[in-house]
């Protein structure tokens, strides 16, 4: 007991809660439903997990600086639209050009929610309940409310969705999906160990000790907020690729997931706690439930939304009540270990309240 | 002393409100009270303007009854002023621009001096969108309106408000299921017949052994798809098509998202369906191109009305062997024509009266016999497409 | 703690001025505008998002917020709608609605008061969740058919030229007028806002406060949600989809802080006019929807971001003012 705990933070038990919730419920849902366990189910759930899992990283690293980013649905449909548009003008530009101009187109209207909440000061959620507006707007005003066709799509974006990075035995990893780990992993990396990765969290969990420590705060939220929209812009490059015909609401409700999947993921809704990679768990998690209740045939499938939304709220009451406890009692023991046999002083206080 | 001064404000406008509510004498129904009130505040133009449109149709439309008793086609006369909207369900679908297209056609060779729009609302908020736009069209004047209703009967009040109010109301595409509202119904196609063409398409595919499948719609209150699928289902009872199985009816929304995670549901819940059957130009694509990045056109093919622009990848590589629909263009072409009689007053929108409407030539005004109520006019044929006529009818 | 008048009577002064100004050119460009029918329609589009801003503002003055509301206004509407399908005579059918939206408000309150969780993520959950019960009762169906009486109540104007939406709404806008500026239990609203540490010091209630707040919340969205249905003449698991962020552009509009603790009715009802005038008036010059909502998504971010400048600007020039003083002093 003691080694777990010398190892492992309360945050840290939390993901491999979650991991080993996933793998309850699939185990449970293997009972019920036939041919669960089938390659072709994860396909299934690897690719329609994947562009969440961008969108809902890039909205991890504004959360956790105490802010939100409700725009990121409007950036991934209008990414995905303006560049399934100049795709379907010109059919020969490069591959990596395509990404590389979708991650930009969105780290421009990333940098306009940076403006305004780093520099402008208004508060996140008003700038991007804004952006959400404005941004779609604009796309509906420049498209004439056009959709983009399949047909008009070069060959190799169309045809990208059944690509495989590779295989592993008789699983299918396709490359939208390899792309959305990779992502993961970077991301994860950057806030562990990269000092402007660890100063999110400063910032987040107390903002006042960040300025006074000297951290350039608005620059790192400007950051963040550009982030978010560069992730968001490919995740609508990846949209794109998936399912070829976009309209002009295409994106529509991508915020609220990604912000479900990070707060089931263990990222705090007040900053300063959580990572990418529990992001990355709660939009599979997610995605799991939705995907295996649709065929499960005991209970009709319209149950999804309201399962869903108990599942939020569980999940973030075991991040309040448990986590609290937990944590308290790591510090009792720790203080006791490390004491000279004085009676552990339990620390409440700002600290340790969530 | 200053808190008092904005309360003060505050009432005055709260009270010029409702000032400007009560004024008028006679609390009369709404739409009628905005041609008749436009008093204190209102500029002169608020009264002047519905009175000029009245006193113009009322001049022109003895000139054009030349024609007038039934029995006689009755044609138009061009260079009349008509103020028109175009409503599609939504905007941002190719069928509706095609119909626009259509449309705009016929507003040119009919010489319509004034103007014909062409509105609509996005696809998420369309129910409501269309209430608003038909609500503000009875402000605005219009003279003429021309629906693809995909608001069910939620929309009958507004229609009726604008009747009303003296504007012609003409649906096409999909009706007002209780015609309350609505003049003249313009049906690209009979809805009975289309279950029979989706069932014979069904057939084809699936061979003699028959098999299952699934309908993948659009939106739950499009009242078109619902006719057909209702025409279908009853198609099904005949036992010429008894290997025929309808395994389920899924919404799409006519968005491709939706429509794509819902075929890709299907197939995950039936696993023996052989066949995706999508009444509806952006699920067909949808649905086809979910089977194709699934790799499963093999097994589960994809049928329905869609467009060969969209769909020629999918016929030619078989994923959607065999699928119908007709022109919108046409069908926007004669439903203006249509309304541009009934606004200007050439015709009356009763059983049995025959128009020309141009180079679609003529038709006659008849009782629906797919609804307990409503009159009207069948266009045009079917054309089934398929590996052979698709590229060709693509271009 | 008493609230800031001084600043919002600035605030609410521009609301005025701005709203004169749309008013005007909506008038002057449009013929039809200043007639009954016409601002009736105005307020009968938007009617039940506005009814429940009236109880947003409560929410929001008090640091929280609710995301639910839209789907306890479908959740409510589809219960409605589904015991009146089942065979319930429509009275009662009503009630079951309201009903329902009480016990959403119960769950709502239970998670945020006793468990203690942020409100931001307990109704998000509640938006997702309610919205899927509203599916559950009703799946792809809509119920229609209701009794002519409850057509006839939500969409013909019942004293005068007034349907019963909008004589509810200019009730419950007295009521909340009252209670808000003029009680005991709005101030209470208003400190617990500025600080709940504070508040509880001082021996308010701060739960139970939040707990009241949250179950009048939805049960104001539950009647609102019956109302559209009258007005709609039929229930659909998806009604009042996305309602919430126009229902929380108008409360932030007027003036209401989203940290808690500022704002006034009227800057809400100037705001609540502003944007059905802005709307109105763009759909009669055939803007669409979208361009309607991105205009006031751009409104909303100069709210908040003009007043920011200003107050840089001011203080820089203070600051500047200061300086020279001293130069002058020391000379």
């Amino acid at each position: 007991m003691n080694t777990i705990r010398r190892r492992f933070q309360p945050e840290q038990i939390r993901e491999l809660v979650l991991i080993a919730l996933i793998i309850g419920i699939l185990i449970f849902f293997g009972t019920q439903i036939d041919n669960y366990f089938s390659p072709r189910t994860f396909t299934r759930i690897s690719t329609s997990v994947a562009v969440i899992a961008v969108v809902a990283v890039g909205q991890t690293l504004v959360i956790l600086t105490r802010n939100i980013d409700l725009s990121v649905g409007s950036i991934v449909g209008f990414t995905a639209y303006i560049v399934g548009t100049i795709l379907s003008i010109n059919n020969d530009i490069p591959p990596v050009a395509v990404v590389l101009m979708a991650v930009a187109m969105g780290a421009v209207m990333g940098s306009i929610n940076g403006l305004l909440v780093a520099y402008g000061r208004v508060p996140a959620i008003i700038v991007t309940l804004g952006t959400l507006a404005i941004f779609r707007t604009v796309l509906v005003e420049i498209s004439g409310a056009n959709s983009v066709l399949t047909n008009e799509l070069p060959r190799w974006l169309v045809n990208l969705p059944p690509v495989n990075a590779f295989t592993l035995g008789p699983l299918d990893i396709r490359l939208l999906f390899f792309l959305a780990v990779v992502v993961v992993i970077i991301f994860q990396l950057v806030v562990s160990y990269l000092p402007w990765g660890r100063r999110l969290y400063a910032i987040g969990s107390n903002p006042d000790a960040a300025r006074v420590a000297g951290f350039p705060a608005q620059r790192i939220i400007f950051t963040a907020f550009v982030l978010s929209g560069a992730l968001a812009g490919l995740g609508g490059f990846m949209f794109l690729a998936r399912f070829g015909n976009i309209t002009v609401v295409a994106g529509q409700g991508i915020e609220l997931q990604s912000v479900a999947a990070a707060v089931v993921g263990g990222v705090n809704i007040n900053g300063g706690l959580g990572s990418p990679f529990g992001a990355f768990l709660g939009a599979i998690l997610i995605d799991v439930l939705d995907n295996s209740l649709i065929r499960w045939l005991a209970i009709s499938e319209f149950w999804r939304d309201a399962l869903l939304g108990l599942l939020i709220l569980l999940a973030v009451a075991t991040d309040t009540v448990i986590m609290n406890r937990l944590r308290k009692v790591w510090a009792r023991h720790e203080l006791q270990v490390s004491g000279d046999g004085e009676p552990p002083v339990e620390k409440g206080g700002a600290g340790y309240a969530a | 002393m200053r808190k008092l001064s904005t309360i003060i404000l505050s009432l005055l406008v709260i009270s010029s409100l409702l000032l400007a509510a009560c004024a008028p004498a006679a609390p009369a129904p709404a739409p009628e009270a905005a041609p008749a009130e436009a008093t204190e505040a209102a500029p002169a133009e608020a009264t002047e303007a519905p009175a000029e449109e009245a006193a113009a149709e009322a001049t022109e439309a003895p000139a054009e009854e030349a024609a007038a008793p039934s029995g006689d086609v009755i044609v138009a006369t061009p260079g009349q002023a008509v103020k028109m909207v175009l409503m599609p369900k939504f905007l941002g679908i190719l069928v509706f621009d095609q119909a626009n297209q259509g449309a705009q056609e016929a507003h040119a060779e009919l010489g319509n001096t004034d103007e014909l729009q062409f509105l609509g609302p996005t696809p998420e908020n369309s129910v409501a969108g269309q209430i608003e736009i038909v609500t503000n069209a009875t402000t605005q004047g219009v003279q003429a309106i021309m629906i693809s209703n995909n608001a069910g009967d939620q929309i009958a009040p507004a229609a009726q408000a604008a009747r009303d109010a003296g504007m012609t109301v003409v649906t096409w595409d999909s009706p007002i299921p209780s015609a309350e509202g609505e003049q003249l119904f313009v049906a690209q196609v009979d809805f009975a017949e289309t279950g029979t063409v989706m069932a014979d398409m069904a057939r084809s595919i699936l061979g003699e052994d028959g098999g299952k499948f699934a309908v993948l719609s659009a939106s739950p209150d499009a009242a078109n798809q619902n006719a057909w699928i209702a025409s279908l289902q009853e198609t099904l009872t005949d036992p010429a098509y008894a290997n025929l199985e309808l395994l389920d009816i899924v919404y799409g929304n006519d968005q491709s998202e939706d429509s794509y995670n819902q075929a890709l549901a299907l197939i995950d819940k039936y696993p023996d369906m052989e066949l995706i059957m999508a009444p509806t130009s952006v699920g067909i694509v949808a649905a086809a191109k979910a089977m194709q990045d699934e790799g499963l056109c093999d097994t589960v093919k994809v049928s329905g009305l869609g467009l060969p622009a969209e769909m020629v990848e999918y016929t030619l590589n078989g994923c959607a062997p065999e699928f119908a629909l007709w022109s919108f263009v046409d069908l926007g072409y004669t439903t203006y024509y249509a309304a541009y009689l009934l606004a200007t007053g050439a015709m009356q929108g009763a059983e049995g009266e025959t128009f020309e409407a141009g180079r679609m030539g003529t038709y006659t005004i008849e009782k629906d016999p797919t609804r307990d109520a409503g009159l009207r006019i069948v266009m045009g044929p079917f054309t089934v497409y398929n590996a052979d006529n698709v590229e060709a009818a693509s271009k | 703690m008493r609230p800031d008048w001084s600043i919002f009577r600035r605030w609410e002064g521009l609301l005025l001025i701005l709203l004169i100004l749309i008013v005007g050119y909506n008038a002057l460009s449009t013929p039809g505008y200043l007639t009954v029918g016409n601002w009736v329609n105005l307020f009968q589009l938007s009617i039940e998002k506005i009814i429940v801003a009236l109880i947003m503002t409560f929410i929001i003055i008090n640091a929280e917020i609710d995301l639910s509301v839209a789907s306890v206004m479908g959740f409510s509407a589809c219960m409605m709608g589904f015991l009146f399908a089942g065979g319930m005579p429509m009275e009662w059918a009503i009630a079951g609605g309201l009903l329902a939206g009480f016990v959403a408000g119960l769950f709502n309150s239970f998670w945020i008061g006793i468990v203690g969780l942020p409100s931001l993520v307990v109704t998000l959950a509640g938006l997702i969740g309610y919205r899927g019960l509203a599916y559950v009762l009703l799946e792809d169906r809509s119920i229609g058919e209701f009794p002519a009486w409850f057509d006839r109540l939500g969409q013909q104007p019942l004293i005068g030229p007034f349907p019963l939406a909008l004589i509810v709404f200019f009730v419950l806008l007295i009521f909340a007028i009252i209670v808000l500026q003029y009680s005991g239990f709005g101030r209470y609203v208003y400190v617990i806002g500025n600080s709940k540490d504070v508040a509880r010091y001082s021996g308010v209630r701060v739960r139970r406060t939040k707990m009241i707040l949250f179950v009048v919340s939805s049960t104001v969205a539950a009647l609102a949600g019956i109302l559209y249905a009258a007005r709609l003449g039929a229930v659909r698991g998806d009604m009042a989809l996305g309602f919430e962020l126009d229902i929380i552009t108008m409360v932030l509009l007027g003036g209401v802080s989203i940290f808690g603790g500022t704002g006034t009715m009227w800057g809400v009802l100037l705001s609540v006019l502003i944007i059905l005038n802005l709307r109105n008036g763009m759909g009669l010059a055939n803007f669409s929807g979208h361009v309607q909502t991105g205009v006031i998504g751009v409104l909303l971010i100069l709210s908040v971001l003009v007043p920011n400048l200003a107050g840089t600007v001011q203080a820089a020039l203070k600051r500047r003012r200061a300086r020279t003083v001293e130069v002058v002093a020391a000379e």
